[in-house]
């Protein structure tokens, strides 16, 4: 693929016609090539973390994955025969959300990132340039994730009956044009933000936009019985040629949402977007002294601990890293919010396998993630801080820091409890949520190895963890035994949960302890290497 | 301006008149005015928080003025930013670079952005450098240059494409006393060569030593704006310090410190 991006390069760049064109649209081709080089640097040298970057190895795994699913999609529904014109729906469908899903991450990177903001802001560089050069960073994941999510799907095709054989052209002429369409969809909706939303603001509604598929996915639920029950069709005129012009109003409008949005980006973009950096709300944080910082202090080691306790509580919100990263958590929560609605009324003690099952392992799976994503952080640098620290403040440190993590247990369980006592009667709902908690008391001592160091103190990594994958696949397996274990055995007698959730809090204390331990020599660890580091913090001296 | 050159006057490279600004609503700047002449050395002086930063990145283009009027070379700003950016050299207070890039990398693409000829861009660099005495990390990534280094980085990416106006935001940061000492006499040959330089520090003495000018600002409004001698001579103090002190009434800082003494000790 990147051969294929390197000669349609080398074409545009030498074409007199495409760079007149480009000049008749206002965008200067000197600073246009630039910039395309830029990104395409920065991209290689992983300087865009969270990126797909132009060096293929994040969009060829991501082109491979969906390549994976697809394929798996695509082998069941030749198999039993889908027609022609559902089979073609629902890749269109697939494909359409997770190509939006995976744009609107890249958009919000690429074109909120005050970085870049911040070091061109104040280049000759218009916006309609800057934003063409933007657009072609963007249009480019096109080109890897559409092939990867249809070119199986468009070929075996042909393998339906009643297919044309022209199935392949068409399958993959929309696919791009969903994508297309998508592109431009998600660079207008990050134009109007940028164009209406205060620039303190910026990222955290960014960071919403991000998540606005989830929201579709959502509101998809709904869609039928919305449907049903506002009785829709009957809204629309009765005549044909009604129909076609409101269609087309509506296709107006929405068309010229996507250009204004776009036109939005190419107006002051660089300067709104340096203003996200240089315009931090203005507005003051209100300090406050924390009960639960207090608490922790007294119950696992004093100020040291509170520090640990109050740090990782800040960061946990404020950190922008920290946060992209917990968006993963988002899909889990929407699917487990979706069945602990339809499953809410019946009691883990019924006999019917229902979603509360699932909720101490979701809790393992969101601390899976909180841990293995809170030793990075964008403010890396204040890590010198940790280095004046004495060798003993680390102990108290851990300790706070699993104690913010372990409120993250309890208060949920202390919210859910008179919500499923309502619901399920006293008995079934204590000891479930004792239970539930156990579990995932167990699942923090085991996941809290996965922070290698101290937290919110290392440079994001633009790679991902090559074993991250197989550990998240035999991860998958071992719950899936556990939560078959727990529905046939454990909550088949109410007198067997007590018994087994106090072998569960043994366990959580007896690993939570060797946790710790390891978890203050991963803190000293990791100063260590920073202070050895030859490019570390302490390099300035040198100048 | 045509008439004021006719006239033998210094022509106004930058007036910024009854500015206005606000991050998030919280007004920082208040109905600022002042003009910057050609060939002029400014310092903008001010406590922290004053706004001096702010009025330095609405004079580069990056920040809008929420009111009032500003041009620079007589184009209005924000309308002809592109036109502006290119005439302005600009050294951040933070020293934000691509670190993934070499220092040459960053350089040429500075350059070309502001469209220097490629052979004397070559040139700008190699001499640039070699003053800085960066020539030997020139193909060192900038994640690996020390702060000093760095500095000097962003100080040759302002001057590269040979700027009417330059605006320096604590330039002086992490730079050695050579190195200081070389930008400062640089500054002074920049100004008698013609270019404009607004300086913005903390370091009063090195504003004292440079400048003919100063901008005093307080609370987001300018507090004071003359020469140097008038400063002196309206406070009736010796110093730039001390004339400082006056105006921003931060001359008794004895009972400051010892409540910062008393806290330690209690």
């Amino acid at each position: 693929m990147n051969a294929i991006w390197r000669a349609l390069d080398r074409f545009l760049r030498g074409s007199p016609l495409v760079n007149a064109l480009m000049r008749r649209l206002g965008i200067d081709t000197v600073h246009y090539w630039l910039l395309v080089d830029l990104f395409g640097t920065l991209s290689d040298r992983r300087e865009f973390f969270s990126h797909l970057g132009r060096d293929a190895m994040s969009l060829e795994k991501s082109a491979w994955l969906f390549c994976f699913l697809s394929g798996v999609m695509t082998i069941v529904f030749v198999s039993i025969g889908m027609a022609p014109g559902t089979y073609f729906l629902v890749f269109m469908a697939l494909s359409g959300f997770l190509l939006l899903t995976a744009l609107l991450a890249e958009t919000n990177n690429s074109l909120m990132n005050p970085v870049e903001g911040l070091v061109l802001a104040h280049q000759p560089i218009d916006g309609a340039t800057y934003t063409s050069a933007k657009l072609t960073h963007i249009l480019r994941i096109l080109l890897y994730l559409v092939p990867g999510l249809n070119l199986i799907p468009a070929f075996a095709g042909l393998l339906l009956h009643d297919a044309p054989w022209y199935y392949p052209v068409l399958h993959m002429t929309a696919a791009f044009a969903v994508g297309f369409v998508l592109a431009l969809l998600c660079c207008a909706l990050f134009g109007w933000l940028l164009r209406f939303v205060p620039p303190a603001r910026l990222k955290a509604v960014g960071f919403a936009a991000e998540m606005s598929s989830w929201l579709l996915y959502i509101c998809f639920q709904f869609v039928p019985s919305l449907h049903l029950k506002l009785r829709m069709p009957h809204w629309l005129p009765a005549g044909t040629g009604l129909r076609v012009a409101m269609a087309a109003a509506i296709g107006g409008v929405s068309l010229a949402i996507i250009v204004l949005g776009i036109r939005a980006l190419s107006g002051d973009y660089l300067v709104r977007v340096a203003a996200i950096a240089h315009g931090g709300s203005a507005r003051k944080i209100r300090v406050r002294r924390s009960y639960l910082g207090a608490w922790a202090a007294r119950l696992f080691g004093g100020p040291t601990a509170r520090a640990g306790f109050e740090f990782v509580s800040r960061m946990m919100l404020r950190d922008w890293q920290f946060r992209r990263q917990m968006l993963n958590l988002v899909p889990i929560a929407v699917m487990l919010f979706a069945g602990a609605w339809q499953g809410m009324r019946v009691s883990p003690f019924s006999g019917k396998f229902t979603a509360a099952h699932l909720l101490p392992h979701a809790f393992g799976f969101a601390f899976f993630l909180v841990c293995n994503a809170m030793p990075f952080g964008n403010d890396h640098k204040g890590a010198w801080l940790f280095h004046l620290a004495p060798a003993g403040a680390f102990r108290g440190f851990a300790r706070g820091v699993y104690a913010r993590l372990l409120t993250l247990i309890l208060m949920p369980h202390l919210i859910l409890l008179p919500v499923l006592a309502w619901s399920w009667g006293a008995r079934d709902a204590g000891l479930f949520l004792a239970y539930s908690a156990a579990v995932s008391a167990v699942y923090l001592a085991l996941e809290l190895r996965r922070i290698e160091g101290m937290p919110f103190s290392r440079q994001p990594e633009g790679a991902g963890d090559p074993g991250m994958m197989a550990l998240l696949l035999a991860g998958g397996l071992a719950v899936a035994i556990a939560v078959a274990l727990q529905y046939f055995l454990i909550f088949r007698s109410p007198q067997v949960v007590p018994a087994v959730t106090a072998a569960l809090c043994v366990a959580a204390w007896l690993a939570t302890r060797s946790s710790l331990e390891a978890f203050e020599i991963a803190i000293r660890f990791h100063l260590g290497l920073m202070s050895n580091e030859s490019k570390g913090i302490y390099t300035e001296v040198n100048g | 301006m045509a008439a004021r050159e006719a006239a033998g006057l210094p022509e106004a490279i930058v007036a910024f008149d009854c500015v206005i600004f606000s991050y998030d609503f919280v007004e920082v700047l208040h109905r600022i005015s002042f003009t910057l002449q050609r060939g002029e050395i400014v310092g903008l002086l001010g406590p922290n928080g004053a706004g001096k930063s702010t009025t330095i990145k609405i004079i580069a283009g990056i920040l809008t003025p929420g009111g009032g009027a500003v041009s620079v070379a007589g184009l209005p700003l924000p309308e002809r930013a592109i036109d502006v950016k290119q005439r302005i050299g600009y050294v951040p207070e933070a020293a934000v670079l691509f670190e993934s890039l070499t220092g040459q990398e960053f350089l040429e693409l500075s350059g070309r952005l502001h469209g220097v000829e490629e052979e004397t861009l070559q040139m700008r660099i190699r001499e640039i450098l070699e003053t800085f005495n960066l020539s030997s990390d020139r193909s060192s990534r900038l994640d690996t240059y020390s702060k000093g280094m760095r500095q000097k980085v962003l100080i040759a990416a302002a001057l590269l494409h040979n700027p009417e106006l330059i605006l320096l935001d604590e330039p002086l940061s992490g730079l050695d006393v050579n190195a200081a000492i070389m930008i400062k006499d640089l500054i002074a040959a920049l100004a008698a060569d013609g270019r404009t330089v607004l300086y913005s520090s903390h370091v009063l003495d090195v504003v004292e030593k440079v400048c003919s000018r100063a901008l005093i600002v307080h609370h987001g409004s300018l507090i004071a704006d003359g020469t140097l001698d008038s400063l002196r001579e309206s406070t009736g103090q010796e110093s730039l310090e001390d004339v400082f002190r006056t105006l921003t009434q931060s001359a008794n800082v004895e009972p400051g410190v010892a409540r910062i003494v008393a806290a330690l000790q209690s």
